[in-house]
């Protein structure tokens, strides 16, 4: 918590400029990673890039495959290959590499000021992860529960819009309860888990070299916590979706 | 409120670590006890255990967050 983050007012809107950064260097390592490991496509001599991407690919094919058929769950695959690893890219970044700038009240930077909450001099993080900021987050839920309700409509009308009523009517305020709860918890978890994860990388560099264990074993744990939480998201992203557009498959009602 | 912002995040997160070590020991006994009775589904269940331990452990995460916000306001 000792230092504040690189905040610009543009226009009346807040800008984050190390998220900004940061999105944009985390797209970047995601496109170069998936052009080079389609470089020489072989079938019979793969290389090493392209046997990791075959992987990824077969592994969310297994996410999509655990909640709805796969005939159905086809047009999601780049979905969710595109969640997985920007997020593991995002939560992977703000790992190892810290860099902290000090800063006077004034300063700016490309002729906009600095926001430094009011006080006179602060040490400003350009460096952390893309998923550590609720903007980010924010937006990667509001696309997938955007495009699962857009999905349900298009391809499944009368059952999606049944549903808030079935079984009995006395249910819509649970349903809608549910319609709120589900984007907010999706965001709020990457978000909890990452930004957490950064804070407690903060508070142990400031025990200085007796916190080198420490810091070894935490940056274990958040490796661990930021491959799960993808995983996680990508796989709750499939669930949502399966719950939208397959719903024939309950022959009870 | 100086403080009492203190005593609140010292409160939100230790009933989160609370919930989110009870919500987990019994994730992960249970797994125990289905990997013990057959372990041949290993594999799923250790899957399922981190799915699992993933969604129990977002609202304790939520509450630390708020902790830490807590915590700059004092």
């Amino acid at each position: 918590m000792d230092h504040i983050f690189p905040i610009v007012h543009v226009a009346g809107i807040r800008f984050d400029l190390a998220t900004l950064t940061m999105i944009i260097l985390t797209s970047i390592i995601v496109f170069v990673l998936a052009k080079l490991a389609v470089r020489n496509l072989s079938v019979t001599n793969p290389t090493k890039l392209q046997n990791f991407l075959e992987w990824v690919i077969e592994f969310v094919q297994n996410i999509i495959g655990t909640s709805m058929d796969l005939k159905k769950g086809r047009p999601y695959l780049m979905l969710g290959i595109t969640l997985i690893m920007y997020i593991f890219v995002g939560d992977m970044l703000g790992l190892p590499i810290g860099i902290v700038t000090e800063a006077h009240h004034g300063a700016s930077i490309f002729g906009m000021t600095l926001d430094l909450g009011g006080e006179e001099e602060a040490h400003i993080a350009w460096w952390k992860s893309p998923t550590a900021d609720i903007g980010v987050t924010g937006a990667l839920t509001i696309i997938v529960i955007l495009l699962t309700h857009i999905e349900g409509l298009r391809l499944n009308t009368k059952h999606y819009l049944k549903h808030y009523i079935e079984p009995h009517w006395g249910f819509l305020p649970l349903a809608l309860i549910k319609e709120v709860s589900k984007p907010l918890s999706l965001a709020l978890r990457l978000y909890g888990n990452i930004f957490a994860g950064e804070v407690m990388i903060g508070v142990i560099l400031q025990l200085g070299i007796w916190g080198t264990p420490a810091l070894v074993v935490w940056q274990g744990f958040s490796v661990f916590i930021g491959a799960i939480q993808a995983f996680v998201f990508c796989m709750l992203t499939m669930v949502y979706m399966s719950q939208a557009i397959v719903h024939e498959e309950h022959g009870e009602h | 409120m100086g403080a009492l912002a203190l005593v609140a995040a010292a409160i939100v997160f230790g009933l989160g670590a609370l919930g989110a070590g009870i919500g987990n020991g019994l994730i992960v006994g249970r797994t125990v006890e289905g990997i013990s009775r057959q372990p041949e589904l290993r594999g799923t269940l250790q899957t399922t255990m981190f799915i699992g331990v993933a969604l129990v452990e977002a609202l304790p995460v939520i509450a630390l967050v708020l902790a830490f916000i807590f915590y700059g306001e004092a």
